[in-house]
């Protein structure tokens, strides 16, 4: 697919946003994003060519303005719900569920 | 540098995160502690350390080079550097005439057993967009200003083969034992967006 | 199936997933031939980018059989076929504003590739 992921050769995306001393993880939310989505790799439900697809079926705009972990949070969330094996309605319900606890 | 905007993430997404780790822990697919050592692996054991090793070796041992040079992921292997997004290895070599450079295009392909995650950089639209189509410049934009007589190679790592940059031995290191030409090799050098420090700790931009 | 354990996970990240096939399969190219790459526009999976299409380049390495993304990443079967590493002039992509002497090079499948009528 000619998507917002196939990057070669544009212009206007702004300069290289560089960090000295970058450290592996920025946020706790990373290392989730992170570890749920190896995991879930393992687990052998699908392929990584199949991964790699779900995270550029993001909608272009949102791929363009999204950090990269924000990418794979949305790859997951697709390939879950496609699989059946985690609906996005049931994340919807435990959010809203996690937010009336917090408050 | 500029502002992250990763670091402060909006507390939707934070919890987000939380209810599909909960849902999914509850749903048995994922398991609590492995989940914590993949944390672990990839944020404390692994790392550019690794790939500077086998560059240091590189630089020390021509045998090892033309072993590394001729089957990267078995040479690699003799440092137990393996598995996950470094199945397959090539090393690329720079000499005076060639400047070798990595990047993948499509998405965020990178040697993890040698190099650990990448860099939030390298994952992102500017590098991705423009080291393609621009090498020279972004290679200027990391303070890196190549003479119009050297070749550039890109390599954009649309396969499962994963690349690392043997970056040019600085001058003035032949009485370095291979842990110290290791304390020379940075992550940037071996993604090929810089040079190898210089012994005098100077970034070697004109080696 | 069952969850990735903590038991099993050094283990699986140490063994990986390699991507190459055992499977013999002939290669249509030899380094040196020139390549072009087809004008790909499909509506799933790729890894033939789009600034590639269309140009001509140099099988530059053989790198052996590999699963082809384009139907493993729709559930079509692996179809296994010969990667190789194909130089591409910077001014054969860019036109002529780009260096003289700068080139790229690209990993692609044998189902992306004609021989070049050059």
């Amino acid at each position: 697919m000619n998507g917002a992921h196939d990057l070669g050769g544009m212009d206007g995306l702004g300069p290289i946003d560089y960090e000295v001393d970058e450290p592996v993880f920025h946020a706790e939310w990373e290392r989730r994003v992170f570890a749920l989505t190896v995991a879930m790799g393992f687990y052998g439900a699908w392929n990584i060519d199949m991964s790699r697809h779900a995270r550029e079926r993001t909608p272009a705009a949102e791929y363009l303005s999204s950090s990269y972990y924000e990418i794979w949070l949305s790859g997951l969330e697709r390939l879950l719900d496609e699989d059946g094996l985690l609906t996005r309605a049931e994340i919807d319900a435990r959010v809203t569920a996690l937010r009336t606890e917090e408050s | 540098m500029s502002k992250h905007r990763h670091t402060e993430p909006p507390s939707d997404l934070v919890l987000r995160v939380k209810a599909l780790e909960s849902l999914l822990l509850e749903k048995g697919l994922v398991d609590a502690a492995a989940l914590d050592i993949l944390i672990d692996t990839y944020e404390n054991k692994v790392g550019p350390r690794n790939g500077a090793k086998v560059v240091a070796r590189a630089w020390a041992d021509p045998a090892y080079k033309t072993r590394l040079l001729a089957d990267a992921t078995t040479a690699i292997a003799e440092f137990g550097f393996v598995g996950r997004q470094g199945e397959d290895m090539l090393v690329v070599e720079n000499t005076p005439g060639i400047h070798n450079l990595t990047v993948c295009t499509l998405c965020s392909c990178y040697p993890w057993p040698v190099l650990g995650l990448p860099p939030v950089w390298y994952k992102a639209a500017p590098y991705r967009s423009r080291a393609v189509h621009d090498p020279r410049g972004v290679l200027r934009e990391f303070g890196l200003e190549l003479p119009e007589d050297v070749e550039i190679r890109v390599w954009d790592s649309t396969a499962e083969l994963r690349y690392l940059v043997l970056p040019e031995r600085p001058t003035g290191t032949e009485s370095f034992s291979e842990d110290e030409l290791a304390s020379l090799v940075t992550r940037d050098a071996m993604i090929g967006v810089a040079k190898a420090t210089a012994p005098d700790g100077t970034a070697g931009a004109n080696t | 199936m069952p969850a990735l354990l903590a038991k099993d996970t050094t283990a699986q990240l140490r063994k990986g997933g390699s991507a190459r096939v055992a499977t013999e399969v002939p290669a249509k190219f030899a380094p040196g031939d020139r390549v072009v790459v087809r004008n790909l526009n499909p509506p799933g999976h790729t890894r033939a980018p789009r600034y590639i299409r269309c140009k001509t380049g140099t099988i530059d390495r053989d790198h052996g059989v590999f699963v082809f993304p384009d139907t493993h990443a729709h559930g079509k079967g692996s179809s296994p076929q010969h990667v190789y590493s194909v130089r591409f002039a910077a001014r054969e992509v860019w036109g002529n504003d780009a260096s003289p002497r700068d080139a790229i090079y690209i990993d692609l499948w044998d189902d992306y590739l004609d021989p070049s009528q050059e």
